[in-house]
C-alpha cells in the first residue's frame, strides 16, 4: 500500500461573491514510503494548496487523500494524520510560537500530551538531528534564516513523523541556508523519512528522486529529474532548467553529446571528461 | 560626475554597550556614473548598512558619503540626495499601502513636491516601464495583484522618482523562475532607460556574474575584493577566505580542473564555459593527430 | 538594534535570585508591593531600602540598572511631589505666598510619598531585571491555574502572552524596515501639525497591519499542523519547582512584611521618634 494516495482530488475555494478558484483539478498520484519527491510549478499552479491537503489542513472539495490508510476527511483522526505528516512552512519567522528554542520544539509533543520525560528526550534528539543542540536555550530572534528553519524542522521531528512536507521552506533563505535545509532533508530521507518538498528552485527539484510538475492545478509531469527536465513541457509550465541542464544544452549545441538529460553538476563533469580525455 | 563616493566610512551599532557591533570598517569606494555594481557578501557582512548610507537612511558616524557631489551629512541637501538614490529593499511589495496602484506609485513623486502633471507623467511612465500598463492596473488595489506584479508595482514606486542611482537589495528573493527572469530583465532595462547607475545586492552569484560590470565583495564590514566579475571570481583563495560562493560555471571549471581539464579561472558565465570547452576540444583534436604522427615517425 | 527586545530589561548575572522560581518571585513582588503601602514611618522606609539593597547585592546587579527604571518615572514622581507639597494644608504653615502655602505635614507626606514611589519601582524592577519575560509569562500561567476551575481560559491567555513576546522583536524589526523604505520614497514623519503627522504614519501602519494579518494566518496554519488543541490533556516540558532559595526568600520577605505591620500598628511611630528625635 502506498504511504500517501491521492484519488481524483479537486480543491476549489471562493473569492468574493460567486467567484470560485479551482486550485486543483482531478489529481491522482501516490507516494511510496521513503521517497524524496519534489513538487513544483509556477506561482498559482496549486502546489502549496496541494501541500496543505497532504496533512489535513485542507480537505479536498472532491476526491480523497489517504495518508497511511487514514482518509484526511475522517475528522476524528485529523491529528493522527498531522502527527504522521509534519510540515515546515515558508517563512521562518511565522511558524515559531515560543521565544526560547527548546520551548518551540516542545510545542508539538506538548499539544498531543506526550509525558514530560519523553518530551525532553525528543527535544534533545530532534535538536541534535538538525545540529542545533547548542542553541537550545537561546532566543529564536537571533538566529539566521537557515537556523530558524532547522529549529522548525526539529519542532516537526519531535512529533516523530513518517513524512515531512517542506512547503517552500527554502525560498526565503540565502544559498547557505538553502544548502543547510537541503542537507538536513537528505539526511532525514536517508534515515527513512519520506520527504515531499514544494519548491520553485530547479536546482533543488533536480536533487529529488522524483519530480512532479503542476500547471494550473493539473498534474502534467511526473518522473525522475532526468525524465522531467527532458520534456519540452517544462518551459510551458513556467519553469526553468537546472543550471547543469542548461549548460549541457549549450554544450550540445557546440557538438558535445550527453547520455540522457543531465540534471546535476557531477554527471555533467563526468560527461565532459568522457568526451575530452 | 561620480555617482557615489565613500571615504573612510565606519559604522558601529550599539556603540559602548555589550552589544556593540562594527558593521562597516573604513570603507573606501567610488562608483562612476553608468556602472552596474554587484555588491556581494555573506549575511551580516555590512551590505545593508552600506546601502542604507547611500541615501541618508543611516546617519554617517565616521567618514564621508558623497552622492553626486552632495554630502550625506549636509542636512540641507539630504532630501535632494535621497531623491537621487532609489532604494528597492528586499521584498519591496511589503511596503505597498495605498488603495490603488497608481496612488502608491505616486507616493514618491508627490513627496518630491512635483506638480500634478509631472506626477501623473512619471506614474504612467514608471508603470509602463515595469510592465504594468497604466490603463489596466492604475485603479487596481496593489493587495490583489499576483506576487510578481506586486513586486513590479513596488519597483515602479521607486523608479517613478526617476533616481539617477538605483539600489536593489535581493530583487529576485522568493520569486519563481518566471518571476526571476522578468525582474532580472527589468533591472537591465532600468539600467538602460531610467537609472544609469545601478548597485545590486544579491546572493545569487550566477545573476551577479551575468549582469554586473563590477563586483564589490564585503566581509565583516571591509571591502575584500573589487573588480570585474572575472577578476573577483578568478581570485579563488580570496573569495573562499571571504566565505563567498562561486557562480555555477566557475564551480564546474574547478571540478574539471581537478580532472585534468585546465580552463581559464576567469570563466564566470555558462556561455563562457561552453565556448571555452568547445575551443578546448578543437585545440585537442588538432593537436592530438599531430602528436600521434610525430610518435609514428620516431 | 542588536539588543534583544525579547529579553526586555533582563540583566543576566546568574545569581541565586535569577535562578529562583519565577512564581515565587512574582508572589514576593506582589507581597512587597502590598507591604510598601502599609509603610508610613521613616523607620519603615529605611527597613524597605535595606531589604532592597540586600536583594540587589545578592542578585549582583549594578545599582545603575535599578536606578535606570526609576529614571523612567522621574517626571511622574516630581509632578506628584509638587502637587502634594502645595495641596496639603493641615499642620503648621512653614511658608506661604499668595494662595500657595507649605505645611510641615505637607513636607512629610511629600517625602514619604516620593520614597514610596521610588522604592516601589525599584522593587518591581528587581523582578524584570532578574527574570526573563518568558519566565514571567510561564510563572503567571502557573499561578493563574486555579482560575481554570471557574472557566477562565488560562492556557489560551498564556499562549497569547507567549506569542506576543515571541513576535515583539519580529514586528519591531519589520516596522524599522518599512520606515526605512518609506523614508527612501521621501516620506517624513516629523514635520507638520498633529494631524499631518498622524497621517504620515499611514504608509507605515497599513503595511504593518497587512503583514501582521498574513503572519497571523501563517502562524495559525503552523500551529494547526503541529496539533494545537489536539487534546485537553496537554502536557508541559518545563515544570517549575520551589527550591531552598525560594523558601529562604519567602521567609525574608514575610519577616519584612511582619516588621512593617508591627511598626505601623504596634509601635505606631515610636521607632521614628527614637531614631530621629524631634525631627518628626
Amino acid at each position: 500500500m502506498p504511504q500517501i494516495e491521492l484519488i481524483n482530488v479537486s480543491y476549489s475555494y471562493r473569492v468574493g461573491e460567486g467567484q470560485t478558484v479551482r486550485a486543483l483539478r482531478n489529481l491522482s498520484f501516490s507516494v511510496e514510503r521513503g521517497e524524496f519527491v519534489a513538487l513544483t510549478g509556477m506561482n498559482g499552479s496549486g502546489k502549496s494548496t496541494l501541500a496543505k491537503l497532504l496533512n489535513g489542513l485542507f480537505i479536498p472539495s472532491a476526491g480523497d487523500v489517504i495518508v497511511d490508510g487514514i482518509n484526511t476527511r475522517d475528522e476524528e483522526r485529523t491529528f493522527d494524520v498531522r502527527r504522521k505528516a509534519g510540515m515546515v512552512f515558508q517563512n521562518p519567522d511565522n511558524q515559531m510560537v515560543a521565544t526560547i528554542i527548546e520551548d518551540d520544539v516542545a510545542f508539538g509533543p506538548e499539544n498531543v500530551g506526550i509525558p514530560r520525560e519523553e518530551i525532553i528526550e525528543r527535544v534533545d534528539w530532534a535538536l541534535e538531528a538538525v545540529g542545533m543542540s547548542e542553541f537550545r536555550t537561546r532566543s529564536a530572534s537571533k538566529l539566521s534564516g537557515g537556523q530558524k528553519q532547522r529549529v522548525a524542522i526539529a519542532g516537526v521531528l519531535a512529533m516523530k513523523p513518517d513524512i515531512i512536507i517542506f512547503d517552500e521552506s527554502t525560498s526565503m533563505l540565502d544559498p547557505e541556508g538553502r544548502a543547510e535545509i537541503m542537507g538536513v532533508a537528505k539526511k532525514l530521507n536517508a534515515e527513512g523519512i519520506t520527504v515531499i518538498t514544494i519548491t520553485h528552485n530547479m536546482d533543488e527539484a533536480a536533487q529529488a528522486d522524483r519530480v512532479i510538475v503542476l500547471k494550473k492545478g493539473r498534474l502534467v509531469l511526473d518522473g525522475t529529474p532526468g525524465e522531467v527536465f527532458a520534456s519540452p513541457e517544462v518551459e510551458a509550465c513556467g519553469l526553468a532548467l537546472p543550471p547543469a541542464t542548461e549548460l549541457a544544452a549549450m554544450l550540445t549545441q557546440r557538438g558535445f553529446s550527453f547520455e540522457g538529460t543531465v540534471t546535476d553538476e557531477d554527471t555533467l563533469v563526468e560527461g565532459i571528461c568522457a568526451q575530452l580525455n | 560626475m561620480r555617482a557615489v563616493e565613500l571615504k573612510g566610512l565606519t559604522y558601529t551599532y550599539s556603540a559602548k554597550t555589550p552589544f556593540e557591533k562594527r558593521a562597516l570598517d573604513n570603507v573606501d569606494l567610488a562608483v562612476e556614473e553608468g556602472e552596474f555594481v554587484g555588491l556581494i557578501g555573506a549575511t551580516g557582512s555590512g551590505k545593508s548598512t552600506l546601502i542604507q548610507h547611500l541615501n541618508g537612511l543611516v546617519k554617517v558616524q565616521q567618514g564621508e558619503v558623497i552622492v553626486r557631489g552632495m554630502n550625506a551629512s549636509d542636512k540641507k541637501s539630504l532630501k535632494k540626495l535621497r531623491f537621487a538614490v532609489g532604494m528597492v529593499f528586499q521584498y519591496p511589495e511589503y511596503q505597498l499601502f495605498e488603495d490603488s496602484v497608481a496612488k502608491d506609485v505616486a507616493f514618491g513623486p508627490k513627496n518630491m513636491k512635483l506638480d500634478k502633471e509631472e506626477v501623473e507623467r512619471r506614474v504612467r511612465r514608471a508603470m509602463e516601464v515595469v510592465g504594468l500598463p497604466y490603463e489596466e492596473f492604475a485603479e487596481r488595489s496593489p493587495f490583489e495583484l499576483s506576487g510578481g506584479e506586486k513586486r513590479r508595482a513596488a519597483i515602479a514606486g521607486v523608479i517613478a522618482m526617476e533616481p539617477e542611482i538605483l539600489v536593489l537589495d535581493e530583487p529576485v528573493a522568493g520569486l519563481d523562475p518566471v518571476g526571476r527572469r522578468e525582474i532580472l530583465s527589468l533591472v537591465r532595462k532600468l539600467h538602460e532607460e531610467v537609472s544609469p547607475t545601478v548597485i545590486m545586492v544579491s546572493h545569487y552569484m550566477d545573476d551577479i556574474a551575468e549582469m554586473a560590470d563590477r563586483i564589490v565583495a564585503l566581509k565583516e564590514g571591509k571591502i575584500v575584493a573589487d573588480g570585474t566579475p572575472a577578476e573577483v571570481f578568478g581570485a579563488r583563495e580570496k573569495l573562499a577566505a571571504a566565505g563567498l560562493a562561486l557562480p555555477t560555471a566557475a564551480r564546474i571549471t574547478d571540478a574539471l580542473a581537478a580532472r585534468g581539464i585546465e580552463l581559464p579561472r576567469t570563466i564566470v558565465t555558462a556561455r563562457e564555459l561552453a565556448d571555452a570547452l568547445a575551443a578546448y576540444r578543437t585545440a585537442r583534436r588538432t593537436a592530438t593527430p599531430a602528436d600521434a604522427d610525430g610518435e609514428g615517425e620516431d | 538594534m542588536f539588543r534583544d527586545i525579547a529579553f526586555g530589561q533582563y540583566y543576566p548575572t546568574g545569581s541565586v535570585v535569577h535562578r529562583m522560581d519565577p512564581r515565587m518571585k512574582l508572589l514576593l513582588t506582589i507581597m512587597f508591593v502590598v507591604a510598601i503601602f502599609f509603610v508610613n514611618t521613616y523607620f519603615g522606609f529605611m527597613l524597605t531600602a535595606a531589604v532592597l539593597l540586600f536583594i540587589i547585592l545578592i542578585a549582583k546587579l549594578p545599582m545603575l540598572s535599578v536606578l535606570k527604571s526609576v529614571r523612567a518615572i522621574i517626571f511622574i514622581v516630581i509632578f506628584a511631589a509638587i502637587i502634594n507639597l502645595f495641596m496639603i494644608r493641615d499642620g503648621e504653615v512653614l511658608w506661604s505666598w499668595k494662595v500657595l502655602q507649605i505645611t510641615d505635614q505637607g513636607v512629610h507626606t511629600t517625602i514619604k510619598m516620593t520614597l514610596r514611589l521610588v522604592l516601589l519601582i525599584s522593587g518591581a524592577s528587581l523582578l524584570t531585571l532578574t527574570t526573563t519575560p518568558v519566565e514571567v509569562a510561564d510563572g503567571t500561567e502557573s499561578l493563574m491555574k486555579p482560575l481554570a476551575l471557574i472557566k477562565v481560559p488560562v492556557h489560551d491567555i498564556a499562549m497569547i502572552m507567549s506569542i506576543a513576546l515571541r513576535f515583539i522583536p519580529t514586528l519591531f524589526e519589520e516596522t524599522q524596515k518599512i520606515i526605512a523604505a518609506q523614508k527612501a520614497r521621501g516620506a517624513s514623519f516629523d514635520t507638520g501639525g498633529l494631524i499631518a503627522r498622524a497621517k504620515s504614519l499611514l504608509p507605515v501602519l497599513i503595511p504593518l497591519f497587512v503583514n501582521s494579518f498574513r503572519r497571523a494566518d501563517e502562524l495559525a496554519f503552523a500551529m494547526d499542523a503541529r496539533c494545537y488543541n489536539a487534546t485537553e490533556k496537554r502536557t508541559k516540558m518545563k515544570v517549575m519547582r520551589f527550591g531552598v532559595a525560594d523558601f529562604v526568600a519567602f521567609f525574608i520577605i514575610a519577616a519584612y512584611f511582619v516588621a512593617v505591620l508591627l511598626d505601623r500598628y504596634y509601635f505606631g511611630g515610636t521607632m521614628d521618634s527614637l531614631i530621629f528625635g524631634g525631627l518628626v
